[in-house]
């Protein structure tokens, strides 16, 4: 799988519809993504329009996750009314540049309802081991 | 594979913290910012005098991929506009890095709080504007941390994203070992590598961050005792020496050194820096002022010693060679006289420190200077050049 140019070299109609979406790179248990813009309809390896950033999943030894974006471009192609992965989204709504996704406050909530409940089941083990 | 992060994390940390401690605790530091006297005009045109001119020095061999040389015939007339735009080139090479003071983590950088994405996930993200054609400085990094707050990042963390997305020559992401150990620091100091230590300081820190203050201070001080001044003499490196040298008072070691090398002129600048600096009521304006009559620019020097070499030996003066000979000329002698004047009244004054040395080291080049001079005048006596002729 060869790489194509950020400036891409997918070729589009006027008036197809656009998504900024993930493109998965990387290899097998390394997930690496591309974030670009292409039309939708499109697999997501074939030949893109426009290569806006990258996001790898994996922290790094400092313990976060890089993301990159090319904020001018990606305003240029939400104005043009390109669309937006879910994923792709997601990540816009965390960087501050988009409203945060709705799906992000539904995984904070869940989380933070997984971790009581396991400090609750912590306290009742330890309360059973006490007495 | 976590216990290692978790272990090189705690090694990168101890050393950090080793270096700084070791530092702060015996290195001269800067009390308030320095950047508005060392842009001043004034003073840049002080230490660049300082700094000298040597045009071997500055296009020396260097250990870079290409090092070819271009041969051509020229007249005299081009070779001089080729010369003048080297020495123009020589300039550019001899900037010296900014002396400005250590910038901290902006205090206002959080942007929002949002305690409903609390726990949205396990680490934080770093998001970088890779926008096309901003500098390095204006670009905006942000971090979203696990408890649902928007941030700028901190210098460190700009710093590593820039180098990631956009690095440097010759930068490091990691921090070379050289600066993380001080050992190693002190054996590159010990060989005398002033200036290759600074100059790869240069490349990778930037002039304010903290340990870019911490390690020049080091190599100063080290310089300031094993006084091998003419190792970074004519590089970009003398200029903030000296204007260290010149803020923490302790100038005395590099002025024995002028005074012993013969550069009066630059000895009296460094006084007048000192003064300039501290705000000591002395006048040395009109003492440079003259001075900088009676002696051309660096510049000037450069292309005169050029068209001595071009000369033709029956165009050669006499008056020439006696000055050649002798390696001063009259107005020299002159400008000896009045920067010997000022440097006295330093070392009379309360501001010197090794006041002995300094005598001792004025006394001999005085009398070395008045054998010379005899000798000029009696050559020029003997040969029946007329005095005036200069």
């Amino acid at each position: 799988m060869s790489l194509s140019p950020a400036s891409g070299i997918g070729r589009f109609y006027k008036h197809s519809a656009k998504i900024i979406r993930f493109v998965r790179l990387g290899c097998a248990n390394r997930p690496f993504y591309h974030i670009v813009v292409m039309e939708r309809r499109k697999n997501q390896h074939q030949p893109v329009i426009e290569q806006v950033g990258s996001y790898d999943p994996m922290p790094n030894e400092s313990n976060e996750r890089l993301v990159a974006l090319n904020t001018e471009r990606i305003r240029f192609w939400l104005g043009k009314g390109a669309h937006m992965s879910e994923p792709a989204a997601e990540l816009l709504g965390i960087s501050g540049l988009l409203p945060v996704h709705p799906r992000t406050y539904m995984t904070a909530w869940r989380n933070r309802r997984a971790a009581a409940e396991a400090e609750a089941a912590e306290t009742e083990t330890s309360k059973v081991d006490t007495a | 594979m976590s216990l290692l992060r978790h272990f090189r994390k705690l090694s990168v940390e101890h050393t950090r913290r080793t270096l700084a401690g070791s530092a702060s605790s015996n290195t001269r530091q800067y009390d308030k910012d320095p950047q508005p006297l060392f842009t001043d005009a004034e003073t840049q045109r002080l230490l660049q005098n300082m700094t000298q001119l040597q045009l071997d020095k500055v296009f020396r061999k260097r250990t870079v991929s290409d090092n070819s040389t271009e041969t051509k015939f020229m007249t005299t007339a081009q070779l001089e506009k080729e010369f003048l735009q080297t020495i123009v080139k020589a300039n550019k090479l001899l900037q010296m890095p900014p002396v400005v003071k250590v910038k901290e983590d902006a205090q206002d950088a959080l942007i929002t709080k949002d305690a409903a994405l609390k726990d949205f996930a396990d680490t934080k993200y770093v998001f970088t504007d890779i926008t096309f054609g901003l500098r390095n400085s204006e670009r905006k990094v942000v971090v979203r941390d696990v408890d649902g707050s928007l941030s700028y990042a901190s210098l460190d963390t700009r710093k590593r994203m820039n180098q990631l997305y956009f690095p440097l020559d010759g930068r490091r992401s990691y921090t070379p070992r050289m600066f993380s150990k001080p050992e190693l620091l002190q054996r590159c100091l010990e060989e005398h590598k002033y200036e290759f230590v600074l100059d790869r300081l240069t490349v990778q820190y930037e002039p304010y961050e903290l340990e870019f203050h911490q390690i020049s201070a080091r190599v100063f001080e080290h310089l300031m005792e094993s006084k091998q001044f003419d190792l970074l003499r004519s590089t970009r490196h003398f200029g903030p020496m000296a204007f260290f040298y010149a803020w923490h008072r302790c100038i005395d070691d590099l002025l024995y050194d002028m005074i012993r090398q013969d550069y009066l002129h630059n000895a009296v600048e460094l006084i007048a820096l000192s003064y300039k600096i501290h705000q000591i009521p002395v006048d040395y304006k009109q003492t440079l002022g003259q001075l900088d009559a009676l002696q051309p620019t660096p510049g000037q020097r450069a292309l005169a010693e050029l068209r001595n070499c071009l000369k033709k030996p029956q165009e050669q003066h006499i008056q020439d060679d006696i000055q050649a000979a002798i390696g001063k000329t009259e107005q020299d002698f002159a400008a000896d006289e009045i920067s010997l004047k000022f440097i006295e009244e330093y070392i009379g004054g309360e501001h010197a420190l090794k006041k002995v040395q300094l005598e001792l080291a004025v006394q001999t080049l005085k009398e070395l200077n008045l054998e010379k001079l005899q000798l000029y005048q009696g050559l020029k006596k003997a040969h029946g050049v007329q005095a005036s002729s200069s």
